[in-house]
């Protein structure tokens, strides 16, 4: 009974040393961004297309960040008041590009291109998450209330669950030379 | 470990079997016109920009660290005044039998389906025995990080690459290797896959002569063409004379010398005695007898 009542005490600590470990040194998981923008808001609530502000998703590697004309073309008329548009207003006076910080970064040596995953037809939500109900992105999967995981661990192994055979499932079909180096690594 | 070596073997019966090359869309080759060719080193310093490819120094390379894809050679025959220089670029011929590829341990260059000796700079341990086994010496090794700043200085070398500003010309596409990796030639790869990204999305196979790698783009003279050599209507199959796939068939599988296939004479491969198939074809500088100057052949 001691020793198993040692065991718990052990695990116990380990497990929060280790859980604020992860936390202070791996913050990237959700960092704070300049604006509290809610994607909750305007994906899930308001259900706007991940294409109506990251334009580029089709067309390029990279998702693009909206310039902030996109969000002042709605945001002059929409809740103007609110002090988070108050910031916004305020990029926008000055004419200053919005600070946002990369949640999804991956390593030099890789190459990824988002035209190609979404004119395949991968949904968002694949590698993403479910935005829709995220208030600040974050990487950080959630079983139960309880932080475990991510949401992608964005490794070599995860990608290559799809590039091998399991993109029948999304997209029908499998990914042509999916399996050799160059398709990914540059 | 059984499984891994059947996997391997699995793996390599595939692009070894007959007619596997008509299963796989292209095979990038090039067609080097030594007649055109002038020496310029155009194509040498455009590597060295395309790829992200650092200059090392003169004391370094005075130590064999160079660090450049592709050289020219020079060949000077001759005294003062009747002196002839050939000149020959080497790069990777993205050998079909590449002796590097049965070297290396832990299986960081292989074949690809295109045709290309793929060297994979995240699974490179730096055992050099690619290096040893190559026989044109072309591959290279990065003995520093020569990215951090002023590393070199500190190892009391005499230049340093990519400090600010010149961070900033770095390709976007191209990793910068770290210390211990190997590299070489890779064909210019970014390129080509733009152009099959580019290809896709308008659904059709990639066009004679839309890839052009940093070499070929920017030789003054254009001696150098690069292109599909499955497709027996491309440039380069005339070049080279392998314009029937009959001779693919040759070429790929029976190992016959390039010499007895190609319909034109002048088309050789570098050192083809070691059965290496090289997928690069010089077409050989034709020379007046007698001529006295390197400008006058």
């Amino acid at each position: 009974m001691k020793k198993f009542l040692v065991y718990v005490i052990v695990g116990v600590v380990t497990f929060t040393i280790g859980y604020n470990v992860n936390l202070i040194y791996f913050p990237d998981l959700s960092p704070k961004q300049p604006i509290n923008f809610s994607h909750k808001i305007h994906a899930g609530d308001n259900s706007i297309p991940c294409q109506y502000c990251h334009i580029y998703a089709d067309k390029s590697t990279v998702s693009g960040v909206p310039n902030v004309q996109r969000c002042i073309g709605c945001h002059k008329i929409i809740k103007q008041d609110a002090p988070e548009i108050q910031k916004l207003q305020g990029y926008w006076d000055r004419k200053e590009t919005i600070p946002w910080v990369k949640v999804y970064n991956l390593p030099d040596f890789v190459y990824f291109s988002h035209k190609r995953h979404v004119k395949a037809g991968v949904p968002c939500q694949r590698c993403h998450g479910d935005v829709a109900k995220m208030d600040r992105i974050t990487r950080q999967a959630v079983l139960f209330g309880i932080p475990y995981a991510r949401v992608s661990p964005l490794k070599m192994g995860w990608c290559l669950d799809c590039h091998t055979n399991g993109a029948k499932e999304f997209i029908g079909m499998q990914v042509k030379n999916g399996r050799d180096c160059w398709t990914c690594h540059k | 470990m059984a499984g891994f070596i059947e996997l391997m073997l699995e793996r390599f019966k595939v692009y070894r079997e007959p007619g596997y090359y008509k299963r796989f869309d292209y095979w990038w080759a090039m067609v080097i016109d030594l007649d055109r060719c002038t020496g310029c080193g155009a194509c040498v310093t455009a590597c060295q920009a395309e790829n992200n490819t650092p200059v090392v120094g003169e004391e370094e390379c005075g130590k064999g660290r160079n660090l450049s894809w592709i050289r020219i050679e020079r060949y000077i025959e001759g005294e003062y005044p009747n002196v002839k220089v050939k000149f020959i670029p080497v790069l990777c011929p993205q050998c079909d039998r590449a002796p590097c590829e049965v070297a290396c341990p832990v299986y960081a260059t292989y074949h690809n389906q295109d045709g290309l000796n793929v060297q994979v700079y995240n699974r490179c341990v730096g055992t050099f025995t690619c290096a040893t086994y190559c026989p044109y010496d072309v591959r290279r090794f990065n003995w520093f990080t020569y990215n951090k700043k002023n590393f070199l200085k500190g190892n009391g070398g005499s230049s340093t690459s990519f400090e600010p500003p010149l961070d900033q010309q770095l390709n976007p596409d191209v990793s910068v290797r770290e210390m211990g990796v190997m590299e070489k030639c890779t064909f210019c790869i970014q390129r080509i896959r733009a152009a099959k990204d580019r290809a896709k999305d308008e659904n059709r196979p990639i066009r004679d002569g839309e890839i052009q790698p940093a070499c070929v783009q920017t030789c003054p003279t254009k001696a150098l063409t690069f292109g599909d050599l499955n497709n027996p209507k491309s440039r380069i199959a005339q070049l080279a004379g392998l314009s029937t796939a009959g001779d693919l068939h040759y070429l790929r599988e029976s190992g016959s010398k390039i010499s007895d296939i190609s319909s034109n004479p002048r088309t050789y491969r570098l050192l083809e005695d070691l059965n290496a198939a090289p997928t690069i074809f010089y077409l050989k500088r034709v020379m007046k007898n007698g001529s006295s100057t390197a400008g006058h052949e």
